[in-house]
């Protein structure tokens, strides 16, 4: 009985409290989110604003007349349209050999004992911790000196190499070794009698891989996708050094470029970040169970 | 019809099935191993020819001159030393080790508030971790020119913020005392979203019970967020202070487009220096010297980071 009264009468204030705390934490949470979000409102925002609102001071937040004919008018200003294609290009590209070759490898890695499998599987992980800059000046010297190709002769002399090329946008960057270290564990997670059972019903192991496996792990498929689109949507640096001609750059790069050309359009510069951005917000909406599930994978293991 | 050659194979199957089992089981095995062999050599071939081959040869080509147009010249030291005397390149390296000193643990104590904030049933959780997560999947380019736009001493957001208040507006990115801390707000701003997934993870995973028994013994939420819930988040605080340090000292896309570098080298970073030495002053050697000091200094805060948190049971 006592502690049925306790109970009661500890209740109610315990509850008041709470309400009070918890409009507390709604007000932090919801300051910290807004001025997560302020950049990409004011993105918009300024991107459809018109040349006079533009250098009002101090700025107004919304825009007085929507004009829209700023991205049409951006998209005549630099050819946004040809970086949006190419970016979505090379980004389908890697994802797509990464589905492939990069699945194939980490089933490999998990599933298959062949000699030498430990050592490869280091040399991946290895790999998979070298930084970006101790690589980038031997990749940019492999592409310009890749033989045959581009006027090189057969010692990779006397041309531009892969230089200004899709070669050089779509198969360095095609795979990475996380990747293929993200597709071993998930091929590790699965139970083993299924291979057993496949193999003693004569199956090839590549018929194992495409018809047994990698259906059972679509989920992590979607998750190694959607990194690797993003990516690659959002890589500025190597398609910066490996091309130079207008209709080869991608969204990032043609963005940098149209900022040094046209230092003060910033209604067609946010209207270019807007197409920038775009794709990767909605995406990341859309599967946002995915990613989350990706990048907790990656950080946890 | 078909019955009889199946009765003659049945009648012989003894001695022929005991060859055709010896046989074949040790070709079955190495039909596996070629498969294994198979199925990684495309990811295998293309990480040599991409990644360690290109590490090897920056190695080698940082102990010489070469400017692409002749063959290169070995030089022995020279590059290192060069990079030891060098005003520019000492200041990148110092502006690197700010940057990474303040963003990373600003975006870290931002990122685990927020993670344990978000980590209770609240209304719309989910559409807080993505706003906070938004500036993580979008390109960092595109980013920096918002920033860019916010800090435009004229017309930018931030001055106007300031006039309200009645503040003077600065020049942020162009005054050489504030471009570097105006680089690094973008960067905390960018860095939270993906430590505090992480950090989310890492919650979902601590025991309820150590709260239970913490506030049996009295302790307030914010004696159990010290008490429990940071010593428990040791292993994923070791790998997200790891895995953000090797991102911050790699920043170069907001560099790029924010500053440039400048006012007189305020905002330059070492990869930004390997970077004007490769692609536009095109010594490799020296940006291949230049990236191996960068490598250095990574190797060096991953093993005294592992030292100090003693994080390896991560």
């Amino acid at each position: 009985m006592s502690a049925a009264m306790t109970q009661t009468t500890a209740a109610s204030p315990v509850k008041r409290r709470f309400d009070g705390k918890r409009i507390a934490l709604t007000c932090v949470l919801a300051f910290g989110a807004f001025t997560m979000i302020v950049p990409f409102l004011w993105m918009i925002l300024t991107s459809v604003k018109g040349p006079g609102e533009l250098i009002e001071f101090p700025p107004t937040f919304w825009p007085k007349e929507w004009a829209w004919s700023n991205y049409a008018e951006a998209l005549d200003a630099a050819p946004f349209a040809t970086y949006f294609r190419n970016s979505f290009i090379i980004a389908t590209g890697h994802t797509i050999i990464t589905l492939i070759f990069g699945a194939m490898a980490g089933y490999a890695l998990a599933r298959i004992p062949f000699r030498g499998r430990e050592l490869v599987f280091l040399g991946f992980i290895a790999m998979l911790m070298i930084p970006t800059y101790t690589k980038i000046v031997p990749q940019f010297l492999i592409v310009k000196f890749m033989p045959l190709f581009g006027g090189n002769d057969i010692l990779g002399q006397g041309g531009s190499g892969w230089l200004n090329t899709w070669w050089a946008l779509l198969i360095p960057g095609g795979l990475s070794p996380f990747a293929i270290f993200l597709f071993r564990q998930f091929y590790l997670s699965l139970p083993r009698e299924l291979e057993e059972a496949a193999r003693i019903d004569g199956l090839g192991e590549f018929r194992i891989w495409g018809q047994v496996y990698t259906p059972l792990i679509k989920p992590a498929l979607a998750t190694v996708a959607l990194l690797t689109f993003q990516d690659s949507w959002n890589n500025f640096l190597w398609p910066l050094l490996v091309t130079t001609r207008d209709d080869l750059r991608v969204i990032q790069v043609g963005l940098a470029v149209f900022r040094q050309e046209e230092t003060t359009q910033w209604a067609y510069l946010m209207a270019g970040s807007t197409l920038a951005t775009i794709p990767m917000v909605l995406l990341f909406l859309v599967a946002q169970r995915y990613f989350i599930q990706g990048f907790t994978n990656a950080g946890i293991k | 019809m078909t019955t009889k050659p199946s009765g003659t194979v049945a009648g012989s199957e003894p001695a022929t099935a005991r060859r055709w089992r010896s046989r074949r089981r040790p070709s079955a095995s190495r039909k596996l191993r070629r498969a294994g062999w198979l199925m990684v050599a495309p990811a295998l071939g293309h990480s040599i020819l991409w990644i360690a081959i290109p590490v090897l040869a920056t190695l080698v080509l940082s102990f010489t001159d070469y400017r692409v147009i002749s063959a290169p010249r070995w030089v022995g030291l020279d590059n290192y030393i060069e990079i030891w005397n060098d005003a520019v390149f000492r200041k990148a390296t110092w502006n690197t080790i700010v940057y990474t000193f303040f963003t990373v643990p600003v975006s870290m104590a931002v990122a685990v508030v927020i993670a344990v904030l978000l980590n209770q049933r609240i209304v719309g959780r989910t559409l807080y971790r993505a706003a906070f997560f938004l500036p993580h999947v979008t390109a960092t380019v595109a980013i920096a020119m918002v920033w860019l736009w916010m800090y435009n001493p004229q017309y930018g957001l931030l001055n106007g913020l300031l006039s309200i208040v009645g503040l003077p507006g600065q020049v942020w990115l162009g005054n050489p005392d504030w471009a570097l801390w105006s680089v690094i707000i973008v960067g905390i701003w960018q860095g939270i979203g993906i430590k505090m997934l992480i950090y989310l993870a890492a919650l979902q995973n601590i025991d309820p019970n150590l709260y239970e028994a913490a506030s049996i013994d009295g302790a307030s939420k914010i004696q159990q967020f010290f008490s429990v819930t940071l010593p428990m988040l040791k292993p994923a605080t070791f790998f997200v202070f790891v895995v953000s340090i090797i991102g911050a000292f790699q920043v170069f896309d907001q560099i790029y487009v924010l500053t440039d570098g400048g006012p007189a080298n305020a905002t330059t970073m070492m990869t930004y220096e390997v970077y004007r030495s490769a692609f536009q002053n095109f010594r490799m050697g020296m940006a291949c010297a230049q990236s191996v000091v960068l490598f250095a200094f990574l190797i060096v805060l991953t093993v005294v980071n592992r030292r100090l948190t003693g994080g390896d049971d991560t």
